[in-house]
């Protein structure tokens, strides 16, 4: 009797068990979305998302490939993605110079129909850049990011505003045997030196490429940047090692205290202000300097989410988008980790401008913001400027020739695609 | 009958291999890039013909070759000695041995990390040590006529220990009573070694030689993170620049194109480097050293 009793209720179990499965599996349709972000913002946004895992429970969850640290791998493990033709993400974080490469190759879905005036108001001005290929909108962004300009508040007043300022007011500290170094930048043969050109150039006056596709690289400003960069090498404001320096090993010369003034991304300020830095609190920040004719530039290097074309929920990847962009992510993101907000109400937010003292700086730098050029051959077009300016810096060429080389480099480049008379 | 047996193997070699290549070799002959919408399209040989005139190739070209000399030549004579030494019986030579091998288990881009910053100018403690002895910076890595050479040295340190572990199994197959007679009948111990040690160890020689050409050659990982190809493009290889083309400038075309060139080139190298050893080695008793 026991016996027949055990088996009736273990095909009882079983049974609503089975039943079960089979009701929940029919009913409530649980969509996926697969988000490739770079592994540093993987970590930041992770508390969000389980926030928003957990408020869709059953319905939509979120699911995060954590990609690598570096910007270009990341773009490398996306691209072979796609290459596949069905791409395993919804959503990519991708940095604002691979738009028109992506959006040209027919990758990205435009997002204008979900994004309405009324949100694009709400974006600093300096974040709204950055987001359009060809009129039409593909990408909405987290971050902000875009180069400042470092500066020792224990050893200067203010900051130098103008090249011959920085020369004069650098040389003056070293010989005073203040500081080992007086300027820090990027100068490794890689995108981070074309960030430090941008600034310049369109601080000096020039530009880089215009709006109507004119290179300006053997234009008198173009050489001028060249020539005050290379300037500073001879003069031992920059080491000569700066020709291998990307940010960390900048921001290492900084913190140390051996140098007075430093180019780098918001990040370094949040690193600045740990316990093992020799310059705590005793740093300001502010735009790049510039001459009378130019204006103070930020090159913009922001990350936004885009939406790829082979994703099949669209509606549901914007509405993570528009959860993890929110005022409240953001706000988080800024408190926690220091990531530059997007949304223009929060430079204005009381709480925010309590805790953090780099806020109003961060804004006016947000407006000083300027795209690399916006084309699908950037990285072309960056590639070359990276190699000429490498000579220059390394002392294997000289100025004149080497800038002239950039620039007829680059209109091949751009005439071979058709968007150069 | 026999031959039956090879099917499978060949099966799998050619879909991994051969298709690949042929797949290349077709798309050389595109036009593929944002320019085409990653479409091919077949353009006449152009690619074949940018190659050509393309100063950029022939000098990654240099530098790959000069890359690939250099450190594969300084490896084979680091790691013949080191397994002459590891050869010996030594008290707990098991430990000498795993010790050596160390730098070959570690994972390329952390060690080329670690060389980066041993490099690094004013922060590494190579150029801290000329500084304490009154020398001046060596600035290695930013350096256009050095950089080569401190990808070189890392690259040596890295895989010596590989060819070292070949040539010590060769070692191992030599029977000791061949050097005994050898001894007996008044051989000096310089005789016995190129008498019998390189003749013997040739194959392995061979077999260090050609794997080690072929992976300087294709030499990627070390370079994309030291120097990154710079400065001023002195140390950027083949590899790095066939990947820019592909990765970053999505031109497919031309990529393959530059990947299938130096594939040719490699073959070639490889087979010159066998011939000329095998010749060597053949005629040592006429040279009488």
């Amino acid at each position: 009797m026991s016996k027949y009793r055990l088996y009736l209720l273990i095909s009882t179990i079983s049974i609503a068990i089975f039943g079960a499965r089979m009701v929940n599996g029919r009913d409530i349709k649980l969509t996926t979305i697969n988000i490739l972000m770079p592994a540093p913002f993987a970590d930041s946004t992770s508390k969000s998302i389980e926030r928003f895992n957990n408020t869709h429970k059953g319905n939509i969850k979120i699911k995060v490939t954590k990609g690598p640290r570096e910007t270009e791998s990341v773009s490398d493990l996306a691209i072979s993605n796609l290459l596949l033709g069905n791409s395993t993400y919804d959503i990519i974080l991708m940095d604002v110079t691979w738009l028109p490469k992506y959006a040209s190759a027919g990758w990205l879905m435009p997002l204008d129909s979900w994004f309405v005036r009324k949100d694009l108001k709400e974006l600093a001005p300096g974040a709204r850049l950055g987001n359009r290929f060809k009129n039409k909108l593909y990408r909405w962004p987290l971050v902000a990011d875009m180069g400042l300009l470092y500066w020792r508040k224990d050893l200067m007043s203010s900051p130098p505003k103008t090249p011959y300022e920085l020369i004069k007011l650098t040389e003056k500290l070293i010989s005073q045997g203040k500081v080992k170094y007086g300027y820090v930048w990027q100068g490794r043969q890689y995108e981070g030196l074309s960030c430090v050109f941008l600034e310049l150039i369109e601080g000096f006056g020039g530009k880089w490429l215009s709006k109507t596709n004119e290179v300006g690289l053997n234009n008198k400003e173009a050489k001028e940047v060249a020539s005050w960069l290379r300037d500073l090498i001879e003069r031992g404001i920059t080491p000569a090692s700066v020709t291998n320096f990307s940010e960390p090993e900048a921001l290492q010369a900084f913190k140390s205290g051996e140098a007075a003034l430093m180019r780098n991304w918001p990040y370094a300020y949040a690193e600045l202000q740990k316990e093992d830095s020799n310059v705590k609190n005793k740093i300001g920040i502010t735009t790049m300097i510039s001459k009378k004719g130019g204006e103070t530039t930020s090159t913009l290097g922001s990350w936004g989410f885009v939406v790829l074309k082979t994703s099949k929920h669209p509606d549901k990847a914007i509405k993570v988008i528009k959860f993890l962009t929110s005022e409240t992510s953001q706000r988080d993101l800024f408190i926690s980790y220091g990531y530059t907000p997007t949304k223009a109400s929060l430079y204005k937010d009381k709480n925010l401008l309590e805790t953090s003292p780099i806020l109003p700086e961060l804004a006016r730098a947000l407006e000083a913001t300027k795209p690399r050029p916006e084309t699908p051959f950037y990285a072309q077009l960056s590639d070359i400027l990276q190699r000429e300016l490498s000579s220059i810096l390394t002392g294997q060429n000289n100025v004149e020739d080497a800038m002239n080389n950039a620039h007829s480099k680059t209109v091949k480049i751009l005439r071979s695609s058709g968007a150069y008379r | 009958m026999n031959y039956l047996l090879l099917i499978p193997a060949t099966l799998l070699l050619l879909l991994v291999f051969g298709f690949p290549l042929i797949r290349y070799f077709w798309l050389s002959l595109h036009a593929s890039s944002v320019l085409t919408g990653l479409e091919p399209i077949y353009n006449n040989g152009a690619n074949w013909i940018r190659l050509i005139s393309d100063g950029r190739f022939w000098q990654d070209l240099y530098q790959t070759s000069r890359f690939a000399v250099f450190s594969v030549g300084i490896e084979m004579i680091l790691a013949l000695v080191i397994a002459l030494l590891l050869n010996n019986e030594w008290k707990s030579k098991q430990i000498y041995r795993s010790i050596t091998l160390l730098p070959w288990a570690l994972p390329t881009t952390i060690m080329a990390l670690s060389w980066r910053w041993i490099f690094n100018t004013p922060y590494g403690p190579i150029d801290q040590i000329l500084n304490l002895i009154g020398f001046n910076n060596l600035n290695i890595l930013s350096n256009p006529s050095l950089a080569w050479v401190g990808t070189v040295i890392a690259d040596v340190w890295k895989t010596t220990p590989f060819i070292a572990l070949i040539l010590l199994a060769g070692l191992q197959t030599i029977p000791v009573d061949l050097y005994e007679a050898f001894r007996l009948e008044g051989g000096s111990p310089k005789q016995s070694f190129l008498y019998i040690t390189l003749p013997l160890l040739k194959p392995y020689l061979l077999l260090g030689l050609i794997f080690r050409l072929a992976q300087a050659f294709g030499v990627f990982d070390l370079i994309q993170v030291m120097t990154g190809g710079g400065p001023a493009s002195s140390t950027e290889s083949l590899a790095i620049y066939s990947y820019l083309n592909a990765m970053r400038f999505l031109d497919f075309g031309y990529s393959s194109t530059i990947m299938l060139a130096s594939f040719m080139i490699l073959i070639f190298v490889c087979l010159s480097a066998y011939i000329v050893t095998i010749t060597i080695t053949n005629n040592f008793r006429r040279y009488k050293l």
